[in-house]
């Protein structure tokens, strides 16, 4: 075995012994997310529940007894009607049996349908506290879906009465069809819809990348500090090994396990999403569905350019650890050194690099982790030779990091960097 | 061909002047000590000579070859064992010695050999299964020791070997690293503030205050010189007149 995989196995068994860590990074995301999913599920599920309608009908024709009929026949609906002679009477009666709509049916409702005017209905709503009004918005949602099925009906009942042709066509007279013209192809999918979907891609890729390099970078700074608080890498650094290969065992070990954690933690965020997706209701059509698909030039471009933003990550966390004396002094170090290049990236969620400002579009060209952003939307649009030059623009920036980290390591600076640094302040 | 060579080494640490250009040299197989107290510059003078710090002024050298230019093949003839050190807490002892030997194995002995020697040099028997982080700092030092010399490298640098061990412990180490320097011809440098220790152990030593080596030579050569009992009365009487005491003077 070479040293460098000597150096990678120590790494890894001393990181993956580490209850805490391996806690903290893996078990944690892949648990509390799922678990706050559950509790967002509980949360809709209960707004789900029966919608308990007490009914105050004043009316005496029809059509008041219709609408009574369509609410009791909708899904998750039961109606109860009551006599009641006044709206504080039905109040009282709704808040002493646990029910959460009242629908009250006007006097003269029918009678106003038959002469074509304006007929009434009231809907009040209990909110019980607690539930943050979930469950009362859901069941009006019932009823209004109600009334507008009864509305619609009514409507072309009435235009039939009164002229001929498609009632329909009288109602809505045009019908627009949306279609998305995406890489030249046309899908019959709504621009808004396909929007949407961009949109939630464009938002959850930042995150994601964004997560991976904290992670990744806290682990790589953080095993280095840990050599000097636990008085090992004076050791370390005379052994009969290049510095080059500690420096690169090091990194590999710990974005190992910075990468298995991320995984941990976008396989957790994905199911926190998806328990609120799924109650929420899907939108059904993926990225593949429009044609947005990856061409495996695309795809492998974009695995270099990813490789590449977290072999800066890991350098850069490295040299800032140098300076850091202890695990916490190199997680502030690494923070304040790394979200300064990250937070900027974030405009990406919800701009298109193009329509910045130049300067502003320099500065995010400039700084490395926008890279991979923009790489996962060239990606898919297949737009390679921006990504060719992410990939040369990278390449260069992690070599030379790597290199001055690797420089840092063959000085004293290692040993006694944190010295200066204690001064300075 | 002397295994280390030091010329007029100088080391400032800003403007704290560890090391005032001091000159010694030590004979292949030789077990040298370098006594002083407290702040002298010993562990200084062993960082150097191990590759960790960079001169500020003067050369080192082990087996000819310089220890700020060719580190690479300095660390491939050396061990060394840092006066305060630790070791993976997370890995059990075995395994710290394993990968330690894994690493050195391409440099003499072979791995096996090198384990076997580590484990027996230890005396931590079955201990050597749990993780470190369950050592008592004795335990962890005869670790440390141990996996220092069953790499038997051409020079070992200990810099306060015994520090933290209980007499019986200190002792025996003493021993081995007799027996090693005999047996195996292994050039030894040792630092220690405890001037009798030494004197039962090195070959040759020398004095250092205030970065300053201010004597040389076999205990025996020296304590003729000065007409004293021990070591401790070589250094008192050197430098006990301009001494300055802390507190005490
Ligand atoms: N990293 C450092 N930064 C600043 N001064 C140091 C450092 N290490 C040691 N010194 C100073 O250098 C002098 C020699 O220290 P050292 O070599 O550790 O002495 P010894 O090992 O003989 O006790 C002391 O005055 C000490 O305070
Ligand atoms: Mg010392």
């Amino acid at each position: 075995m070479s040293d460098f995989w000597i150096i990678v196995k120590k790494e890894l068994k001393d990181l993956l012994r580490d209850k805490g860590l391996i806690f903290g990074i893996i078990v944690v995301p892949l648990l509390i997310y799922p678990a706050l999913g559950q509790m967002m599920q509980i949360g809709f599920q209960q707004a789900q529940e029966e919608t308990k309608i007490v009914l105050v009908n004043f009316d005496e024709g029809d059509y008041g007894s219709l609408l009574i009929k369509t609410l009791e026949a909708a899904p998750n609906v039961t109606v109860t009607t009551i006599e009641a002679l006044n709206l504080d009477e039905a109040l009282k009666k709704a808040q002493e049996e646990d029910y959460n709509m009242i629908v009250v049916i006007s006097k003269d409702f029918s009678k106003a349908i038959e002469s074509n005017q304006k007929a009434q209905v009231e809907i009040y709503g209990i909110v019980k506290g607690i539930s943050g009004g979930m469950r009362e918005s859901v069941s009006e949602g019932r009823v209004n879906a109600v009334l507008t099925v009864i509305n619609d009906y009514l409507a072309k009942l009435k235009i039939q009465q009164s002229i001929e042709g498609n009632p329909d066509a009288i109602l809505r007279p045009i019908d627009a069809k949306s279609y998305t013209v995406i890489k030249g192809r046309i899908v019959p999918v709504p621009p808004s819809l396909v929007a949407n979907i961009i949109t939630s891609q464009s938002i959850s890729m930042p995150l994601v990348i964004f997560v991976m390099i904290i992670i990744v970078a806290q682990m790589s700074a953080g095993s280095m500090a840990m050599e000097k608080e636990n008085k090992t890498l004076e050791t370390l650094l005379t052994l009969p090994v290049k510095r080059i290969t500690i420096v690169a065992g090091k990194m590999i070990g710990t974005a190992t396990i910075g990468i298995i954690a991320a995984v941990a933690y976008m396989i957790g965020m994905r199911n926190y999403l998806g328990s609120m997706m799924s109650s929420s209701g899907e939108i059904g059509i993926s990225l593949e569905d429009l044609g947005l698909i990856a061409t495996p030039q695309g795809a492998i471009l974009f695995v270099i350019i990813m490789f590449l933003a977290i072999t800066f990550a890991l350098s850069f966390a490295m040299l800032l650890a140098v300076f850091a004396e202890d695990t916490k002094s190199a997680n502030t170090i690494v923070s304040a050194g790394i979200m300064p290049m990250v937070f900027p990236t974030f405009i990406l969620m919800f701009a298109d690099i193009e329509t910045l400002p130049l300067a502003i579009k320099y500065i995010l060209l400039a700084l490395p982790f926008s890279h991979p952003i923009l790489a996962s939307r060239a990606m898919l649009m297949g737009q390679y030779s921006s990504m060719y030059v992410s990939v040369l623009y990278l390449g260069i920036l992690s070599t030379v990091t790597l290199l001055i980290t690797a420089r840092f390591f063959t000085t004293e600076k290692l040993l006694t960097a944190k010295l200066r640094f204690r001064r300075k302040r | 061909m002397s295994a280390v060579k030091v010329e007029a080494l100088e080391k400032d640490y800003g403007k704290v002047k560890a090391l005032k250009g001091i000159s010694f040299e030590i004979k292949e197989g030789e077990i040298f000590g370098l006594i002083g107290p407290n702040g002298a510059g010993k562990s200084t003078t062993l960082k150097i000579l191990a590759t960790l710090l960079t001169p500020t002024g003067g050369r080192a050298e082990v087996f000819g070859h310089d220890v700020v230019k060719d580190g690479d093949e300095v660390r491939k003839l050396i061990s060394y064992l840092p006066e305060e050190a630790g070791a993976y807490k997370n890995l059990k002892g075995i395994e710290y010695l394993q990968f330690m030997a894994k690493l050195y194995a391409k440099t003499g002995k072979s791995y096996e050999e090198m384990l076997e020697v580590g484990v027996k040099l230890s005396g931590l028997e079955s201990r050597l299964n749990d993780k470190v982080s369950t050592y008592s700092k004795g335990m962890t030092r005869k670790l440390l020791l141990a996996r220092a010399l069953m790499v038997e490298p051409k020079l070992a640098i200990l810099d306060e070997p015994a520090s933290g061990l209980d007499i019986i412990n200190a002792y025996s180490i003493r021993q081995t690293i007799k027996q090693f320097a005999k047996e195996k011809g292994i050039t030894f440098l040792v630092s220690s503030h405890n001037m009798l220790e030494v004197e039962f152990l090195c070959d040759r030593v020398a004095l250092i205050n205030e970065g300053v080596i201010v004597e040389t030579g076999t205990p025996k050569e020296l304590k003729e010189k000065y007409e004293a009992e021990n070591l401790e009365e070589v250094f008192m009487s050197i430098v006990g007149g301009q001494q300055k005491v802390g507190v005490f003077g």
